[in-house]
This record gives C-alpha cells, structure tokens and sequence, in this order.
C-alpha cells in the first residue's frame, strides 16, 4: 500500500476516532466524573503503578507535587482520568503525618467496624485479610503476635512491614478517621480473621 | 428627820437634778450627731472616690475589652493570612515538579576490562496547568568513553488531557511501539542493568518520534469479577531514517531517535492497544505501517509489529516482549535487499518480602539481517532495594554473539540507580 493509501486510511480512523470517542466520552465523562475517592484510589494505585515499576511511598511528595507525578502516570500508562483521580486522591490522604495521639475510645464517623475495613482497608489487605498486594502480611499471623495497643498504635500512626513494598500510611489512609473508628474497625479485625 | 422632810428634799434634789441634767445631755447628743455626720460626709466622699475609681476602671475594663478584641481580631486576619498563603501550594494552578533518574555502573568484560562504565542523569520536568495541559520533558547527560558529556532531548511533549479518556500529545514522544522502550527503560524501573538485546539505541525496537499522537484508557464493558481497562495509543510521526553501511550498498539500521525532517515527505501511522482483563494481567500489541525512502530514491514499505505482555502473581513479576522491523527490498536501490530487525525478551523477577532482595533472570535473542550485530544473551541479577527507587543491581550476562565482536563478551554489572 503506497504512503498516500496510509495517511488516505489514518485520516479516515482518525475521524471515525474522534467522531466516536469525542461525543461518547464526553458522555461518558458527564456521567462519571467523579471526584477521587481514597479506597479506589488505594486499589487503582496497588493494581497500576506497579505495572511498571516498584510501590513509590506516598509519604515521598507534598500533596501539590504528587499532582503533576500522577498526571504524568496518568498519560504514560494509559489510564482513565477518574483513575488518576482516585489514586492522587489516595496518595494525597496517605502522605500526612497525624496531629493527635492515642487510642481511647472518643468520637465515631458513625461507621462500624465493617464498613471501616471495607472502605479503607481492604484495598491492601484483602477481603480475606491475607493481603492483596505481595508484601503485605496476613492480618491473622499479625493479630496472633502483636498485641492490641501495637496494633492500634500501628493504625494509627501507619507502619513499615519489613519487606513489604510501601507503609502503611496513617489512619490507612483516611485522615477522617477518629480514635473511636480505629478501635472499632481493629475489634472487627480481631473477630474476622484472629 | 421624818418622812415629810425628805420628801420635798428628794423632789428639789430632783428638779435640780433634770434642770442640770438635760442641758449636759443636749450638749454630747450635738456633739455626737456632728461626729456622726462628719462621719458621714467621709464615707459619702469615700464612696464618690469609689464610685469614680469603679467608673474608671469599667471604662478602662471596656477599654481593654476592645483592645482584646481588636487583638483577637488581628490575630485571627493573621491566622488566616498566613493559612491563606499555606494553602496557595495547594490551590494554584500552574505547577512545576522535577522528577527524574540517575545511574553510575561497574562493568567487567570478558575478556578482562574493569571500569566504572556508567554515570547519567536524566531530568525530567513536569508543567501542568490544573489538569488540562502537562509539559514533559526528560534530558539525558551521560559522560562518554572519551569523556565528553553527551546531552540528549529524550522526549519533550505537550499533552492537552481532553477528557477522562482522550489525550492529545505532540512533540518528541518516546515510541509508542511495544512496552521496553516507552516504559520500562529508566534505569530504576528497568530490573536489570541493562537492555535486552535488540532493545537498545538503533536495535530492533523503535526508540522515539517526532509527531502527533492520541492516547488514553477506556473502562472495558464487561461483567467481569475485576474491572477490565484497555489503554490505546495511536500516532502519526515524521518516522525514522534509513542508514546506510560504510560501502553504501545496505542498510545498516533504521534510526529511530525522533527527527525533525522528513526528507521522505512520508509519514508513519502505528499505534499500540494493551488489555488488561485483570488487574494484574496487560496484553498488548503494537504496529506500525509506513513508507521510507533513501535520498533520490523511491519510496519502499516499512513496517513495525510487535506484542508484549505482563504478569503479576504474588512476589513474581514476569514480562516478555517481541518486536520486528522490516524494510522491503527495492531492486532500483543502491541498497536493494530487504532488511528486518527481530528482537524478543522473556523476564522473570522475585522478590523476597522478608528481606530487601530480589531476583531476576532474563532471556532475549536480537535477529537481523546482519549476522555481526545478533545476539543471544541469558542474564541473571539480584537487585538489592534500599529504597522502592533506589537499588543496586548486580547482574551477569552471557552473551552469544558474532565471533571477535563485543556483543560475543560475557559481562559483569554493578549499577546503583536511584529514580526520584
């Protein structure tokens, strides 16, 4: 086929291409542009960045510089700008470092322990606890081998499993959390999978 | 002396008694009444004095009331200024990040050669207004055999990011053809120190272009049990050059490093599409159909395909990757054969989570048309992760090349790589 046929042929995708894409993704965008959510964001970030190259720790850039990196992510790995949402949103709720100390039992998000793991944790350590990202350890060999305070000191304030390929940033990533919700989401923990 | 004596005695006694009395009595009233009343007049003034030390001390108090206030007042306009100007990092929109990588390296040849081999560094600047347009750029400055510093425009592209699924790029974009060369190259994501055969500068996978392209990713609309996502690339580019051999009678390589002529006037339409069914599964394949032509010369087809693919289980990470040029035989040529470049990789790496080690071993065979520059290289390394980003690899490779040449020489790497 002679170069002419091709740019004859390219010029033709291109405008099936944007005459397709444009109106459905601006569509699609419409209905689904959503602002980041931090439990997606952590499970995006697990499943994507990864693809290519080692976990960077959250805690490595201010949140105004992670924005550029996952921009940058966003362009070179092909992904959905709701996924590059969720991830700068997770990476940006697990780079602080917490005010506040302490594991009483204070005031709840109204959330019970469940719904805590299932928003917040589960994204890294697995429906089952086992962990859904290599390196991270299974919940029920920690349960058995730390004690409650260890524990909720390591919710609280996060934690570097040896070998593990990032830190558990604070609160697990949700700086919402209060001291009242930590306790609750580890009781439900210990119930599921001790 | 009888009774009636006394009785007008006592009464007289009486009456001088009361008409002496009452005088005296009278006098020491007044004069306790003046005591008193003086007293008085004291206490009054005591009280007035009180009264306008309480005034002014309430209008004082009232005073400092307002002075507190406006105080507290000052305080809070200064609280919010300075969170005001916390929170501009925050909010504004034109932002500028400096990422990047560098390596230095060790090499061993064999047949003996020692030599700290490797220093480069590679800057890579982000501009991004919101999340609409992004500037990226990556230099690379890497020091020579004879000790100049070389300096190289890697990739320098603008991206207007159109919606959640399209992104236009123009510029130098690093070829979207395959995976190794787009993605995998730097040296803190590459596992080993170096590339696999046939995957390197003028080898078989394209390396760069000139031109305009259109990428993104799309949700797959598919029941499955995970998300399913495909990711898309296309692009039209100026395409590369063909290089002759010394005598001039064969084309020696296709030069990919992205120009900006096209001598030609033909331009190179490719693109790469990757699946990912799973999240810890990407299919991909690439092509690429153009036209290319030597100076005064006719044109001749030229074309691109390859496919890769990536694994994640667990601690294992497996990768392979194919990719072959081809430049049709042209009989009025001055180089008339047809040339092809052919080059593969498989991949595996290990890590060990209870430690900071990791494992890697790879296979890759580089074809071409011509036999000195093929290659069959096995190559085992153990990286050692300081950092996610920062790693020292130690790898080993035995190579099977043309006899006498360097591509035929087993080597020792040492290389410490920091991405940041």
């Amino acid at each position: 086929m002679s170069n002419s046929r091709y740019k004859i042929v390219f010029y033709a995708l291109s405008l099936v291409t944007a005459f397709i894409l444009f109106p459905a993704s601006s569509y699609a965008a419409d209905k689904s542009n959503k602002a980041g959510d931090v439990s997606r964001g952590s499970r995006e970030w697990a499943n994507n960045c990864n693809r290519c190259h080692n976990l960077r720790d959250p805690k490595e850039f201010r949140d105004d510089m992670w924005e550029p990196i996952v921009m940058h992510m966003r362009v070179t790995a092909g992904l959905t700008g709701q996924q590059a949402r969720d991830i700068l949103a997770f990476l940006q709720a697990s780079n602080f470092t917490p005010v506040t100390t302490g594991t009483s039992r204070g005031a709840t998000l109204g959330l019970t322990g469940e719904q805590i793991f299932k928003q917040t944790c589960i994204a890294c350590h697995g429906a089952d606890g086992k962990g859904a990202i290599p390196g991270i350890p299974d919940l029920k060999e920690r349960l058995n081998s730390k004690s409650e305070g260890v524990l909720l000191g390591h919710i609280e304030n996060g934690f570097q499993s040896p070998g593990s390929p990032m830190a558990m940033p604070p609160k697990g990533g949700n700086p919402n959390l209060t001291s009242g919700d930590l306790r609750n989401v580890l009781e439900y923990i210990e119930e599921e999978f001790k | 002396m009888n009774s009636s004596l006394f009785r007008p005695l006592v009464g007289s006694l009486c009456v001088l008694a009361v008409i002496f009395l009452f005088p005296v009595q009278n006098l020491a009233a007044a004069e306790d009444t003046a005591a008193l009343k003086a007293r008085i007049e004291a206490l009054e003034r005591e009280l007035d004095e009180i009264k306008a030390i309480m005034k002014e001390q309430t209008q004082q108090s009232a005073i400092k009331e307002e002075e507190v206030e406006e105080k507290i007042e000052a305080v809070q306009r200064d609280v919010e200024a300075t969170k005001s100007a916390q929170d501009e990092w925050k909010t504004y929109a034109s932002k500028v990040h400096l990422a990047g990588y560098g390596a230095v390296g060790y090499t061993n040849d064999d047949p003996k050669n020692d030599r700290f081999s490797q220093v480069a560094f590679n800057p890579i600047f982000h501009y991004s207004f919101n999340d609409v347009i992004l500037l990226e750029s990556e230099l690379e400055l890497e020091i020579e055999d004879d000790g100049e510093t070389e300096l190289a425009l890697e990739y320098m592209t603008i991206d207007w990011l159109v919606n959640d699924y399209i992104t236009i790029l123009a510029g130098k974009f690093l070829s979207p053809l395959g995976n190794f060369r787009a993605n995998l190259h730097p040296a803190w994501v590459n596992k080993l120190p170096s590339a696999p055969s046939g995957f390197g500068h003028d080898q078989a996978a394209p390396v760069a272009d000139v031109g305009l392209q259109l990428r993104g990713g799309v949700p797959i609309p598919m029941r499955l049990r995970y998300p399913a996502y495909a990711n898309y690339k296309v692009f039209v580019s100026n395409g590369p050059e063909l290089e002759l051999n010394e005598a001039g009678d064969e084309i020696e390589a296709v030069e990919s490093a992205g120009v900006v002529s096209n001598e030609d006037d033909n331009f190179l339409f490719g693109g790469r599409l990757g699946l990912l069914p799973i999240p810890s599964l990407e299919i991909g394949g690439s092509a690429a159909y153009g036209d290319l032509a030597l100076e005064d010369e006719e044109d001749r087809n030229y074309t691109v395909w390859g496919f890769d693919g990536h694994w994640i289980w667990k601690n294992l990470d497996v990768r392979g990757e194919y990719i072959k040029q081809d430049v049709d035989s042209l009989p009025s040529s001055v180089a008339p054969d047809e040339q092809k470049w052919e080059a593969w990789y498989a991949q595996a790496a290990y890590k060990l989570f209870s430690t900071k080690f990791e494992f890697v071993t790879r296979y890759s065979d580089y074809n071409s048309s011509h036999a000195d520059v093929e290659q069959e290289q096995w190559a085992l390394g153990l990286n050692y992760l300081i950092l996610p980003n920062a790693m020292v690899k130690f790898a080993y490779e035995f190579n099977n090349g043309f006899e006498n040449e360097p591509t035929n020489d087993d080597r020792l790497f040492i290389q410490f790589a920091y991405g940041f």
